[in-house]
C-alpha cells in the first residue's frame, strides 16, 4: 500500500499534446476514478503511471519512490485490463501465478496464495482450466485474483467492466468495492462510467482534453460541478441548462427567466459580479417537482418517458427543454401546460463564456 | 417470390459446385497422371494406345532412380539448403517481424515498404553480383551460400508473414506480463511466441516450400553434385541423360510429396497467414 | 498476502547472466531497434549491396568469359545495344503478351474460384484445398507434368483432344512457334491462378453480410450484386495481388526456361528469360545487368501507375 502523486505529468505524440500538466494527489489506501469521455488522455495517464509509457515531463511518485525511470516490472504494481490480458496458453493456476513466478516466489508459497486469492474470488473450481473456456465474468474474476495475489502497492484498473452485459457489470463493481474496501490497496480506476465513478471512487478526477476539469470526491462532483462539461458529464439523466439573467431583487439575487424568477442562495461571493449579466442555470432533474409551491418554472409538455422507478418529463418551458423526473405514477399528458417547483438551493450557476461554476 | 428466390439460390449452388469439382480435376489432374506415370510400366508409357488405367504397376522408376542416379544426394543437398533458410529466417525474422508488430518508431512504415519492394527487384539483377561476390568469399556452389541467398526474397516474405500474426496477438498481454515481472524480452519469449506458435509453424513451412523448390538461384549459384538441390539436378539430368518418363515422373512425386504433406497439414493457418500479410500490405 | 520480494534477489550470477542482461536491454528505448538489426544487416548484405553492385555493373564491361576485355566504365554502351538489339524488342513484346495474358486468366478463374469458395457449400473445403494446391508445386515439376501431358507423341492431352475430335493428330505444343505461347501461358496459369483465389477469397471475408442483405431487399440480382459491392470492395486487394503477380511473371523466368528456354526460334523469349541466359550462357554481366534494371525500372512505372490509376478511381 502507498500513497500516489503525479506531478505535472505531460505528454505528447508528436505535436499532439494529449496530457498538459497533470497533478493529482492520492491518499494511501483510496480510490481514485479517472473519469472521462474516450480521447480524454485518462488511459494514457494510466498507462503512464504503469510505466507502459513514458511521460513527456513531470513525475508520478508511488510511496517515497520517484519512479519514473523504473520498469513497469519493478514499480510493484498490478493491472486489470479492459480485454483481461490473459495468457491464453496458460492455465488459470499459472495465470494467477504469474507475478509470483516471475518475481521467483517458491512453488509452495505461491500455491498457497494463488488459492487463497481463488478463494477470495470464488473462482477455485476453475484453476486448471484455460482462459478460453471461461465467460466473461469468470475472466474478469481471474484477471482480478491474478492482481490481487501479488499484494501490489497499487491497483491500476482500465476500464475492466465495460466488456461486461449490464447484470455482471453491476455484480463485479461491487465485487470490486468489496475487494477495496477488504484490501484497502490504493487504486486508479479508468471509466467512461459515471455510475462506476461515483459508486467506487473516493476521489474522481474528470478528464477533457488532457486536462482534469475536476478533482474531487464524488459528491462534489456531484453537486458542486467545477464547470458546465462536468456538470454535463455526470448525472443521467444530464443537469439542465436554463439561460437567465441574474437580478438582484428583495435583497437578494434572482434568476429571471421569461416570465418566471427563481430566488437563489448559496452562491459564491463572485455571483455579485454577474449581476444584470447572462448565466446559466444548472438544474438536476430530481430538483424539479410537480407543484406550486416555491419558485416555479412552467412549461408545456413534450415528451414522457416513463423509466419503471420515475417517469422523465421534457417540457418546453419558453423555448428551452427541460428534463425532470417525477414520480412514477405522475403521468402528465402531452401538449399540457405544467407548473414545477424548483430546490433553488441545488441550483448551480455558470459563466456561459467560460462554463465555468460561478 | 419465394419459390423463385430459393429457386435461384438452388442454381447459383448447382453452378458452385460444378466449377469447383471442374477446378479441383483441372488441378489435381496433372498430379494424378503423373503418379501413374511414375507407377507405370515402360511398354505402357510409350505406347500406341493411350494406357488410362493401368493394369500392371511397378516401382521400379523409384528404384532406378533412388540407386542409380545421384538423386538421394540432391535430396539431401535440398534438406540442408531448406533447414539452414528456415533457421536463418526464425533467427533473425522472427524478432524483427516482432518489433514491425509492436513498436511504432520512426521510419517504421519506410522499412517495412523496404521490405516489400525487395521483391521488385528482378532475380537476375540480385544472382548475378550474389554469384561474384559468393565466389568471392567462397560461398559459391555450397549449401550455405545458397541458403543465404534464399533469405533474400524469403526473409522479407517471412518478416511480413508472421507480423500478421503477431498482430492478432493482444498488445495488452505484454502490458500484463511486464506489470507481472517480465521484461520485454521475456514477454515474448513466454507470452507473445507462445501465442503465434502455429503462425510461426506455418510461416516456416511456407518459406520452406519456397525454398525447397527454388530453382533459379540453385542453378546459377551452385555447381557441382556436392551442393546442388534436386531441381536442378533433375533438371539436368532431363537434359543430359535423355531420362525416361517414368523416372522423371518418379522424381517428380518424390520431390513434391513432402510439400503436398505439409501444405495438408499447415493449410488452414497458413492460407489465413498468406491473406493476412496480404490484405494489410 | 504475503509480500512478494522486492527487488528480485540479486545474486553476483544475476550481474553477468547474459539473458538476464538482455531482458534489461529490452526495457530500453533501443529495443525494437536491435530486434531489427541482425535481418536488416543480413538484407543489406544480401539485397542491398548486390543489388547496387548489379545496377553499376550495368555500366561496365562484364564477361566473365573474356577476362581480356576487363571491367572497365563503358557508361551507357550495355543501353544501347539494347535499342539495337532485334532480340531485346521482341523479348519485350512477348513479356507484355505473357504478363498481360497470365493476369488476365489467372484472375478471371481465381475469381470465380474465390466466388464459388465463399458460398461455404458444403464438402467444399476439401476442394479448396485441391484448388489451392498447384500454387505450392514447384515449377520443375509443374512444368515437366505438363511436359508430359502435352508431349507430342504421348500425351495425355493430345489423346483426349483427338479422342473427342477437336484435334485431328496429336500436336507438338513446345515445337510450333504459334502454339508454344499459348502452351506456356496455360501452364502458368494452371500454376498461379490460386494466387488470385487466396488474396481475393480473403478479400470476401471482409466484405460485411449486412450489405448483400441490404442489397437483396432493394432488390438488386447476384450479377448486380457483384457488380455493384463485390468488386469496388475488393478493390484494393485486387490492385495489391494484380502488382505482386505481375513483379512475380516479369522477374522470374523459371517457368518458361524449363518448359521451352524461350523457343522454338524467339517464340517464348521473355526479357527476365534473356537476361538469365545472357548471364548464364554467354557469362556477359553488363548486358544482363543493363536488361535486369530496364526490367525493374518499367516494373516500379507500373507500379506506380497502376497504383495511381486505382486510387483515381477510388476518388
Amino acid at each position: 500500500m502507498a500513497t500516489l502523486s503525479i506531478k505535472g505529468v505531460r505528454k505528447s505524440f508528436g505535436s499532439v499534446e494529449v496530457l498538459k500538466n497533470i497533478d493529482i494527489d492520492l491518499e494511501d489506501g483510496g480510490f481514485l476514478v479517472l473519469l472521462g469521455p474516450s480521447g480524454c488522455g485518462k488511459s494514457t495517464l494510466l498507462s503512464i503511471i504503469a510505466g507502459l509509457e513514458s511521460s513527456s515531463g513531470g513525475d508520478i511518485v508511488i510511496g517515497e519512490r520517484n519512479v519514473n525511470d523504473v520498469h513497469p516490472k519493478d514499480r510493484n504494481i498490478a493491472m486489470v485490463f479492459q480485454s483481461y490480458a490473459l495468457y491464453p496458453t496458460m492455465s488459470v493456476r499459472r495465470n494467477i501465478g504469474f507475478g509470483l513466478e516471475m518475481r521467483k516466489v517458491d512453488p509452495q508459497t505461491r500455491e498457497s496464495e494463488v488459492n487463497k486469492a481463488a478463494e477470495m474470488l470464488q473462482i477455485e473450481h476453475l484453476l486448471d482450466r484455460k482462459p478460453g473456456q471461461l465467460s466473461g465474468g469468470q475472466r474478469q474474476r481471474v484477471a482480478m485474483g491474478r492482481a490481487i495475489v501479488r499484494d501490489p502497492d497499487l491497483f491500476l484498473f482500465d476500464e475492466p467492466l465495460s466488456n461486461l452485459d449490464a447484470k455482471l457489470r453491476v455484480e463485479m463493481r461491487t465485487e470490486i468495492k468489496r475487494l477495496h474496501d477488504r484490501l484497502g490497496t490504493t487504486v486508479v480506476y479508468v471509466t467512461h462510467d459515471q455510475i462506476e465513478a461515483m459508486t467506487l471512487g473516493t476521489r474522481v478526477a474528470v478528464m477533457k482534453g488532457g486536462v482534469i476539469q475536476q478533482l474531487a470526491e464524488p459528491q462534489t462532483i456531484y453537486e458542486k460541478p467545477a464547470n458546465m462539461f462536468v456538470a454535463g458529464f455526470i448525472g443521467s439523466p444530464t443537469m439542465n441548462f436554463l439561460a437567465g439573467r441574474l437580478e438582484r431583487a428583495d435583497g437578494g439575487l434572482v434568476l429571471s427567466h421569461g416570465d418566471a424568477a427563481l430566488p437563489l442562495t448559496e452562491l459564491t461571493q463572485d455571483a455579485g459580479a454577474y449581476v444584470g449579466k447572462q448565466v446559466v442555470a444548472g438544474i438536476r432533474p430530481e430538483t424539479l417537482h410537480p407543484g406550486s409551491g416555491g419558485s416555479t418554472l412552467t412549461g408545456t409538455v413534450d415528451v414522457v418517458e416513463p423509466t419503471g422507478p420515475d417517469t422523465m418529463v421534457i417540457l418546453n418551458v419558453g423555448g428551452q427543454m427541460l428534463t425532470a423526473r417525477v414520480g412514477s405514477r405522475d403521468r402528465p399528458k402531452l401538449g399540457e401546460a405544467m407548473t414545477l417547483s424548483v430546490d433553488t438551493a441545488a441550483i448551480n450557476l455558470f459563466d456561459p463564456d467560460s462554463g465555468d461554476r460561478i | 417470390m419465394a419459390q423463385t428466390r430459393s429457386g435461384s439460390k438452388l442454381l447459383w449452388d448447382v453452378i458452385s459446385y460444378a466449377v469447383l469439382v471442374l477446378l479441383a480435376l483441372v488441378c489435381v489432374f496433372p498430379i494424378i497422371w503423373t503418379f501413374l506415370t511414375s507407377i507405370k510400366v515402360e511398354e505402357d508409357i510409350v505406347t500406341r494406345e493411350m494406357v488410362y488405367f493401368p493394369t500392371r504397376f511397378t516401382f521400379d522408376w523409384y528404384v532406378r532412380l533412388w540407386s542409380q542416379s545421384g538423386y538421394p544426394v540432391l535430396v539431401m543437398n535440398s534438406l540442408m539448403v531448406t533447414s539452414l533458410t528456415v533457421l536463418i529466417c526464425l533467427l533473425t525474422g522472427t524478432i524483427a517481424s516482432y518489433a514491425f508488430s509492436r513498436f511504432h518508431f520512426p521510419g517504421r512504415t519506410q522499412l517495412m515498404l523496404g521490405y516489400l519492394v525487395v521483391r521488385m527487384f528482378p532475380a537476375v539483377l540480385m544472382i548475378i553480383p550474389l554469384f561474384i561476390v559468393m565466389r568471392q568469399v567462397g560461398l559459391l556452389d555450397s549449401t550455405h551460400g545458397l541458403a543465404i541467398a534464399y533469405t533474400s526474397f524469403l526473409l522479407p516474405l517471412f518478416v511480413w508473414m508472421l507480423k500478421g500474426f503477431f498482430d492478432a496477438a493482444p498488445k495488452e498481454l505484454e502490458s500484463a506480463a511486464r506489470i507481472d515481472g517480465s521484461t520485454r524480452l521475456g514477454a515474448m519469449f513466454r507470452i507473445v511466441i507462445p501465442i503465434a506458435r502455429n503462425g510461426l509453424v506455418a510461416t516456416c513451412v511456407f518459406v520452406a516450400i519456397a525454398a525447397w523448390n527454388e530453382y533459379l538461384f540453385a542453378l546459377m549459384l551452385t555447381t557441382s553434385q556436392g551442393s546442388r538441390t534436386w531441381p536442378v539436378g533433375l533438371q539436368l539430368m532431363v537434359g543430359e541423360f535423355q531420362l525416361p518418363w517414368g523416372m522423371l515422373a518418379a522424381g517428380g512425386m518424390i520431390s513434391i510429396l513432402p510439400v503436398i504433406v505439409l501444405f495438408a497439414i499447415v493449410q488452414r493457418v497458413m492460407v489465413a497467414g498468406i491473406t493476412a500479410g496480404a490484405v494489410k500490405g | 498476502m504475503s509480500r512478494a520480494a522486492y527487488p528480485p534477489p540479486r545474486t553476483i550470477w544475476d550481474g553477468i547472466n547474459p539473458i538476464r542482461m538482455i531482458g534489461e536491454l529490452s526495457e530500453t528505448r533501443y529495443w525494437m531497434y536491435l530486434l531489427l538489426l541482425p535481418s536488416a544487416m543480413l538484407i543489406t548484405a544480401v539485397v542491398l549491396y548486390p543489388t547496387v553492385y548489379g545496377m553499376q555493373m550495368s555500366f561496365r564491361e562484364m564477361r566473365l568469359n573474356r577476362p581480356d576485355l576487363g571491367t572497365d566504365w563503358v557508361l551507357f554502351k550495355h543501353y544501347a545495344r539494347m535499342l539495337a538489339d532485334p532480340i531485346f524488342w521482341t523479348s519485350l513484346r512477348n513479356t507484355a503478351v505473357w504478363v498481360t495474358s497470365s493476369i488476365a486468366l489467372e484472375f478471371l478463374i481465381g475469381l470465380i474460384a474465390a466466388l464459388a469458395l465463399n458460398r461455404n457449400l458444403p464438402g467444399t473445403k476439401l476442394l479448396a484445398v485441391l484448388i489451392l494446391l498447384p500454387y505450392f508445386l514447384p515449377n520443375v515439376v509443374a512444368g515437366h507434368m505438363w511436359a508430359l501431358m502435352l508431349d507430342p507423341r504421348m500425351g495425355v492431352i493430345n489423346d483426349l483432344l483427338v479422342k473427342t475430335g477437336l484435334l485431328v493428330g496429336y500436336k507438338a505444343w513446345f515445337a510450333d512457334p504459334a502454339t508454344a505461347m499459348a502452351a506456356a501461358i496455360i501452364v502458368e496459369t494452371w500454376h498461379s491462378f490460386p494466387f488470385f483465389t487466396l488474396l481475393i477469397m480473403a478479400g470476401l471475408k471482409g466484405i460485411p453480410a449486412d450489405l448483400y442483405k441490404a442489397a437483396d431487399i432493394d432488390g438488386a440480382g447476384a450479377l448486380a450484386q457483384l457488380r455493384l459491392i463485390t468488386l469496388p470492395m475488393l478493390k484494393t486487394i485486387i490492385a495489391a495481388a494484380v502488382i505482386l503477380r505481375v513483379i512475380g511473371l516479369v522477374n522470374s523466368p523459371d517457368l518458361l526456361l524449363i518448359l521451352t528456354s524461350g523457343g522454338p526460334g524467339r517464340s517464348t523469349q521473355v526479357l527476365s528469360l534473356y537476361a538469365f541466359q545472357m548471364a548464364y550462357k554467354d557469362f556477359n554481366f553488363g548486358y544482363a545487368g543493363a536488361l535486369s534494371v530496364v526490367m525493374f525500372v518499367l516494373l516500379m512505372l507500373f507500379a506506380w501507375a497502376y497504383i495511381r490509376l486505382s486510387k483515381v478511381n477510388q476518388d
